[in-house]
């Protein structure tokens, strides 16, 4: 059987334009972060796969894309797959619920390093739909989770 | 299980000395800048697909609008452009007449600037949505901390040109100032930005300051980032406290943050070149 290699970089591309998506103003602070979502789920997947430089180039991509500062998603997106991967094995024997929340932790991890950056670089700790945006991750991992398991099926990409 | 452990943490700590590089070096670099400006070209397919949605609902709710209903927008522009006009043509006299008398004063004409239309990209840069893309770049000229008005005053500034995208911060991003007039007494302060959904403050007016709700604060053009004169905000709120010495005014900006489809992007004469000395130079009776 051949394996479908390019649907995670699918999956990836379809994250990062749900990131730039416009959104209106009650909205916007509660979207979560897509690309995060995906990424921890290809790593919980495929964790010997998924290298920490890998989401790095990711995170750098989303920086360029969002304009924003260079390295700080970065940075972030690296140290949330790391953990990930040290996590995946033990999560997967894991009912959803109890994976939501290790989600959770994650997403919040994310955040906290982006604020940190934030703070450094620019001295201001506002911000506080980020950690909406964590719960709201969160909430929608299941169905993030069935999606990308649908697509990983279709990809015959295995443990 | 423990060698691969500490190997990939080596791993990770390269990755985060790595970033922490980047974003010293972008802080303290122009070069690095100047190469992510060029990357940021990535992003444009990235940003179409992200637009497309908006954008096809945009074009279906223009061909879905009812004939008599286009008819009746086009007859009120076109009356609104009649007065327009008229006022241009009194403005026009005014701006000459205002130059005479400078000339008179042998103080410095008001130079004009040079203006260009930039359309917003419905695209969202920043999760803490205090900035705004616009669809010109430092390929058209654009430069960091560039002046963007729209029809109701001042929007914001570029924070981050990129080749063919920039991104605008607006006027709300938290701690950005800007230093204003009240326009009824030309009265000097600095406006700062509160945050998404707050309302801007004027700090630092001492308590006895003639300020009042309604007043309408315009830039002062002090410190050389805005031109003097634009509209900015529209004091909302003012509260004398006998125990501080200072006053809380609040304001709402005047300009529609970007909710508009195009903004203006502004190019100042440069503050270093004596413009204005040249200009009376050429007439030879007011130089002494």
């Amino acid at each position: 059987m051949q394996r479908r290699t390019w649907v995670p970089i699918a999956t990836g591309i379809v994250a990062l334009v749900f990131f730039a998506l416009p959104s209106e103003e009650p909205l916007r602070g509660f979207l979560p972060d897509w690309v995060s979502l995906v990424l921890i789920y290809w790593t919980f997947a495929l964790p010997a796969r998924m290298m920490v430089g890998m989401a790095w180039s990711v995170g750098l991509v989303v920086d360029i894309v969002s304009f924003g500062l260079p390295g700080a998603y970065a940075l972030s997106k690296a140290v949330l797959v790391y953990l990930a991967r040290v996590l995946a094995l033990r999560v997967r024997t894991y009912p959803l619920w109890q994976q939501t929340i290790v989600v959770l932790g994650l997403l919040g991890i994310e955040a906290l390093i982006l604020t940190l950056i934030d703070f450094i670089v620019s001295g201001d700790l506002s911000g506080l739909q980020r950690w909406t945006a964590v719960v709201v991750g969160a909430l929608v991992w299941p169905v993030v989770y069935w999606i990308l398991r649908r697509a990983r099926h279709l990809a015959r990409l295995g443990h | 299980m423990n060698r691969t452990r500490s190997s990939a943490i080596r791993g990770l700590s390269l990755y985060v000395l790595l970033s922490a590089g980047l974003i010293t070096a972008d802080h303290y670099s122009p070069v690095v800048r100047q190469i992510f400006q060029f990357a940021a070209v990535i992003g444009v397919p990235v940003h179409f697909l992200a637009s497309l949605p908006s954008t096809v609902l945009e074009r279906m709710q223009g061909k879905l609008e009812p004939t008599d209903q286009l008819r009746r927008n086009y007859a009120a522009l076109r009356e609104h452009n009649l007065i327009l006009q008229a006022r241009l043509h009194r403005f026009e006299f005014l701006e000459s007449e205002n130059i005479r008398l400078r000339r008179l004063l042998s103080a410095v004409p008001a130079t004009a600037e040079k203006v260009t239309l930039a359309a917003l990209v419905a695209v969202n840069p920043d999760p803490k949505g205090q900035a705004v893309l616009i669809n010109k770049g430092s390929a058209d000229g654009v430069f960091q901390g560039q002046p963007v008005v729209d029809a109701g005053g001042i929007v914001g500034q570029v924070t981050r040109p990129g080749m063919f995208r920039s991104t605008v911060s607006l006027v709300t991003r938290e701690n950005q100032g800007i230093s204003v007039q009240v326009a009824r007494t030309s009265l000097r302060a600095v406006i700062y930005g509160g945050g998404r959904n707050r309302p801007l403050r004027v700090l630092y007016l001492d308590r006895n300051s003639d300020i009042r709700t309604g007043d309408l604060l315009v830039t002062s053009g002090l410190a050389g980032r805005y031109p003097a004169g634009y509209p900015v905000a529209l004091v909302t709120a003012v509260e004398r406290n006998l125990s501080e010495s200072f006053m809380n005014v609040a304001a709402e900006p005047t300009s529609y943050l970007g909710s508009e489809r195009e903004v203006l992007l502004l190019w100042l004469p440069a503050l270093d070149q004596p413009v204005a000395s040249d200009l009376l130079d050429s007439e030879g009776e007011l130089v002494d």
